[in-house]
């Protein structure tokens, strides 16, 4: 019995342990510097008294100028708001575009389906000054839309294959009864596929969400004013001041920038395992 | 953004709505009879870097309402971080829509000679009131006799010291020869105070080492010409040895990764004994004196002090400094306007305020502001910016200061050349590896 | 987005030849056709791909064969900007770093992310936040998190050093980011935390698929913990394995926001990538051909390792 405890402390917790150590660090210290008071980041690393783990004045001076010099409440709505719709768009479009590459039969299928994959291996350097040119075809430039209408550009490619490996393992039963019931083939696809797949189109959703909230080249270079920014290209562009860096509002931007989603993450973590487990197996 | 025809007249009835309703008034009126030149609800966008002062952004940011009223038009600042003004103004420039003004560093003017408006007429009245341009924006900001870019200002940089700790190795003033700045820097790394110098890829603090190093040991990119790689010489092999003695026996070695942030806070904890640098790190150190402290828990700002950088010994002394100013875009639909803001962002009173702000970390493009009162009241070691502008050099020297030298600027081959040396690169072969670069680029 | 799904079966509805009854019905048939139905489906998806992402390849592609700089249209040069790149050496580092980067980033978010899976997959208390919480490096803004740990290697400030020193492990500090190998490193290691609970959440989804029945015969067989694993859940998870890793080869390659904040590609070239280098180029210089063509380096090598897991897939399907 002994043992075997033992076993499970060496092959488990110890393991797990360093994996959370390590995976949560960077965060533990992200929020140390943000509540960290300005005199301490000027100290000497040899300093007697010199604490780098904790602090003994913490100060929420950072976050209060965080929120009250910057637009930052405005960047995390814009964020939410434009990861959300581009969200929804390449939802949409990969469901119907999965579905229909999964199921139905039609010259070129094969084609077009490598087609939108190939789409995702365009590097974004090469991409952002010709769709520069776009944006301002058609008047997008320092609107949300600018974002929300390019981000499905590597959104919709994960998810057309995400969802479209999901189709395949629904059997094709299922839907082949609905059609002798009487409905329509799109009334099918809509009622009864489309309601099996939830778990999957919630894992693309997911997935999707962090990239469009992690996006930052697009952002810099179609947005303008301050007030539209995203949280990663706000919290660069106005707290690096040339020489100097606003260690304790960068940090607590980056905190507050990924809570968010890391609340969304923890109420789907489930349902993004097992929405994977269905497409992965195709 | 730019409006067309169409979208202005409806603003402008939309806005005389709203005035209508919401007025004040007499000031509504004002306002109204203000606007002669430009239909109302035009605005004038203007993407500058967030100054390494916070103060000189606020001063601006105070001066835009002004600057409207005055122009009857809507002046807005963007500040961004320096690194992402250049991806900005690449799309606006290709896709013809964007900023109407631009913020300018080094030679970018000649960067994007085709898409600037020319100046010269605001440029040319400036230069006459205010005693003229330093040399430096000559071959930075004038393309083809047309002033391309409107100078506004210099960042000069120096040699940031802390006065006792250079007292405690012998050094009662600051040794400004080459070689008496690698002894006292070997000396206060034995104490563990090492210089600090960066040679990572920054845009600020290392090519402004690297080149004024080149320059003054007597080494050059090319000939005048700006044809024929000139890289390969006595100079330039003697100057990559001075920075591997220099490297090894004073200098902080994690420089090869710093950017141009990290030496202001090694200076401020007290890791490093000197740095180059804006004057930000006397300033800050001077605004936080309650935070930033020495090792007798005194305010450390009274125990710096500035030197010139490069240092004499040498055949010259030929610093690189920022030099900074805005251009029009020939995309802009208010070009006129963009000029008329420059006129009044240059006039005396409302240029006098941002520069008295900035206490010499940003000096004035035109000469005559050396002799301005401020200098007699600003702190004795910021009074070495006052005439630090005048014998600055841009890089691509001794040629023309062309695309091809911004080229081999952003690729950091000089810089890179010494950091190849100090990381055990033979000296030869640091220059020889350079040159070749060189080659491909000017002579290609 | 919707108008234009709209417009795409309006355009169906016109093009058919006959007339029907009611509308209702005639949309019925439409959308049982197939073939109508599928051009329908794939109609949103393939507009705003081909306005998005088809115009401006080509427009790329045309970028990287003409000596465009910026402000200035450039005129066909032919594969010159290519000749150019391949002769620099600064590419040549910057492309053997991105093999370098791709493989190890690659092989150590697998195996690490494999390693977490399997201890996730167990029982234990607090499973859901530990699950949850492991998917955080994958949230948060790579920008950001960059800064995070740029300031944990920081020079002179390093925490790790601080650790390593207090603990008596080093005895000066050691050059994380100032030294090229070291920083090379650095970067994997950021760029292996960043991805590996991406591949960790993703392989335990392949994991819940496998029956536990198949483990418990399997030990009855008398066979430890690391054959089965070798025999039993490595081959079921073998598909999901490869998608993720294809998923994450191009991400990683393709790979910007890491490298730009964390070093800008020095000290001395020596962490540089292609994204970081075209960027440079194209961006810092105005040379946007030469900056294009670099980028487009990227396109046939991850055409290439796409075209080999397709493959591999498909002959596992058939199989």
């Amino acid at each position: 019995m002994i043992e075997r405890r033992w076993k499970r402390w060496l092959h488990f917790y110890i393991p797990l342990g360093v994996f959370i150590l390590v995976t949560l660090f960077p965060f533990y210290w992200m929020l140390i510097t943000a509540i960290r008071p300005d005199e301490e980041l000027y100290r000497s690393w040899r300093a007697v008294n010199n604490a780098p783990f904790w602090t003994l004045s913490p100060t929420l001076d950072h976050v209060r100028d965080l929120l009250a010099k910057t637009t930052f409440p405005r960047w995390l709505w814009n964020t939410f708001f434009i990861a959300l719709v581009s969200t929804l768009i390449s939802l949409v479009c990969g469901l119907f575009a999965g579905y229909a590459l999964a199921r139905l039969r039609f010259p070129g299928a094969g084609l077009l389906g490598t087609g939108i994959f190939v789409t995702y291996l365009v590097p974004q350097t090469l991409l952002f000054i010709p769709l520069a040119d776009i944006i301002r075809n058609f008047h997008l430039g320092n609107t949300p839309w600018a974002l929300i209408l390019t981000y499905p550009t590597f959104l919709i490619p994960f998810c057309t294959w995400l969802l479209m490996g999901y189709f395949k393992t629904i059997p094709k039963e299922l839907e082949e009864c609905a059609r002798i019931d009487g409905a329509t083939r799109f009334g099918a696809m809509a009622r009864i596929i489309f309601p099996i797949a939830v778990p999957g189109i919630l894992s693309a959703g997911i997935f999707a969400f962090t990239l469009s909230w992690n996006e930052f080249i697009y952002a810099l270079v179609f947005l303008s004013s301050p007030e539209r920014k995203t949280v990663p290209v706000g919290v660069v562009s106005e707290l690096i001041r040339g020489d100097i860096y606003f260690w304790g509002q960068l940090m607590a931007g980056a905190l507050l920038g990924s809570v968010p989603v890391a609340l969304v993450y923890s109420f789907f973590v489930e349902y993004y395992v097992t929405g994977l487990t269905g497409s992965v197996k195709g | 953004m730019a409006t067309d025809g169409m979208n202005r007249r409806q603003f402008i009835r939309v806005s005389g709505a709203a005035a209508a309703v919401t007025a004040t008034g007499i000031e509504g009126i004002i306002a109204a009879r203000q606007a002669p030149a430009y239909a109302q609800g035009t605005k004038l966008h203007i993407v500058r870097w967030v100054d390494f002062i916070p103060e000189a952004d606020v001063e601006l940011k105070r001066q835009a309402p002004e600057a409207s009223k005055a122009l009857g038009a809507e002046v807005t600042f963007e500040f961004i971080n320096a690194n992402d003004v250049q991806p900005r103004i690449t799309a606006a420039i290709q896709s013809g829509a964007g900023a109407d003004l631009f913020f300018m560093m080094y030679n970018w003017p000649q960067l994007y000679q085709s898409s600037l408006v020319d100046v010269s007429d605001v440029a040319g009245a400036v230069a006459k009131e205010q005693g003229g341009f330093y040399g430096v924006f000559e071959p930075s900001f004038r393309v083809g006799g047309k002033w391309l870019g409107m100078p506004h200002s210099i960042v000069g940089n120096a040699v940031a010291y802390r006065k006792s700790w250079f007292k405690e190795v012998g050094f009662e003033q600051f040794p400004d020869t080459w070689d008496g700045v690698r002894k006292a820097a070997a000396a206060l790394k034995k104490k563990g105070r090492p210089w600090g110098q960066t040679l990572g890829h920054t845009f600020g603090d290392a090519p402004t080492w690297a080149y004024p190093l080149l320059w003054s040991f007597g080494g050059a990119e090319t000939d005048k010409t700006g044809k024929k790689v000139a890289l390969n010489s006595k100079g330039t092999v003697e100057s990559i040895k001075w920075m591997q003695a220099f490297w090894k026996d004073g200098c902080d070695e994690g420089g090869l990764a710093w950017d141009d942030t990290n030496n202001n806070r090694a200076f401020h904890a007290g890791e490093i004994s000197a740095s180059l640098n804006g004057a930000s790190i006397y300033i800050v150190a001077k605004r936080k004196k309650d935070q930033i402290k020495d090792d007798k828990g005194e305010p450390m700002f009274q125990d710096i002090d500035h030197a010139l950088y490069p240092f004499k010994g040498g055949p010259g002394q030929y610093p690189l400094y920022f030099s900074n100013g805005h251009a029009v875009m020939k995309y802009s639909k208010n070009q006129k306007l963009a000029k008329d803001f420059l006129r009044w962002l240059h006039k005396k009173e409302n240029f006098e305020k941002w520069f008295q702000v900035n206490e010499g970390y940003s000096v004035a493009a035109a000469k005559s502001w050396e002799k301005h009162g401020m200098w007699a009241k600003v702190d004795k070691p910021l009074k070495m910016f006052q005439t630090a502008a005048r014998n600055t050099r841009i890089f691509g020297y001794a040629g023309p200061s062309t695309g091809k030298a911004t080229e081999a600027f952003s690729k950091y081959i000089i810089v890179d050349m010494y950091a190849k040396a100090v990381q055990g690169m033979k000296a030869e072969d640091a220059v020889k590896w350079a040159a070749g670069e060189l080659k491909k680029i000017y002579e290609g | 987005m919707k108008s234009s799904a709209a417009g795409g079966a309006t355009g169906v509805e016109v093009a058919l030849p006959h007339p029907s009854p009611t509308r209702a019905g005639r949309l019925t048939r439409v959308l049982d056709s197939e073939r109508a139905l599928a051009f329908m489906l794939l109609g949103p998806a393939v507009i705003l791909l081909g306005v998005f992402i088809a115009y401006p390849f080509v427009m790329g592609i045309w970028l990287a064969l003409s000596s465009t700089s910026v402000g200035n249209v450039g005129e066909y040069v032919g594969l010159r900007n290519f000749v150019k790149a391949w002769n620099d050496s600064i590419f040549q580092t910057a492309f053997r770093n991105t093999f370098v980067y791709t493989f190890w980033a690659t092989i150590f978010k697998l195996a690490l992310g494999m390693w977490l899976a399997l201890l996730l997959n167990r029982h234990f208390r607090l499973k859901r936040i530990v699950r949850a919480s492991m998917l955080l490096p994958f949230i948060i803004p790579t920008v950001l998190s960059t800064f995070a740990w740029r300031w944990m290697f920081d020079p002179t400030f390093s925490v790790l050093n601080w650790t390593l020193y207090q603990m008596g492990l080093i005895v000066t500090k050691l050059p994380f980011l100032s030294d090229g190998t070291y920083a090379m490193w650095c970067a994997i290691a950021i760029n292996t935390w960043r991805g590996m609970p991406f591949f960790a959440i993703t392989l335990l989804a392949g994991l819940q698929t496998i029956s536990p029945e198949l483990h418990e015969a399997a030990a009855l067989d008398g066979a430890n913990a690391w054959r089965r694993f070798r025999h039993v859940t490595w081959p079921l998870l073998k598909p999901v394995t490869l998608v993720v890793v294809v998923f994450s080869v191009i991400q990683t390659f393709s790979d910007f926001q890491l490298i730009y904040v964390l070093t800008g590609g020095g000290p001395a070239n020596s962490t540089h990538l292609l994204a970081t280098y075209a960027y440079q180029l194209g961006v810092a210089s105005g040379l946007l051909g030469e900056g294009a063509a670099i980028s487009l380096f990227m396109f046939p090598v991850l055409l290439l390792v796409v075209w080999l897991q397709l493959r591999y897939l498909r002959r596992m399907e058939g199989a």
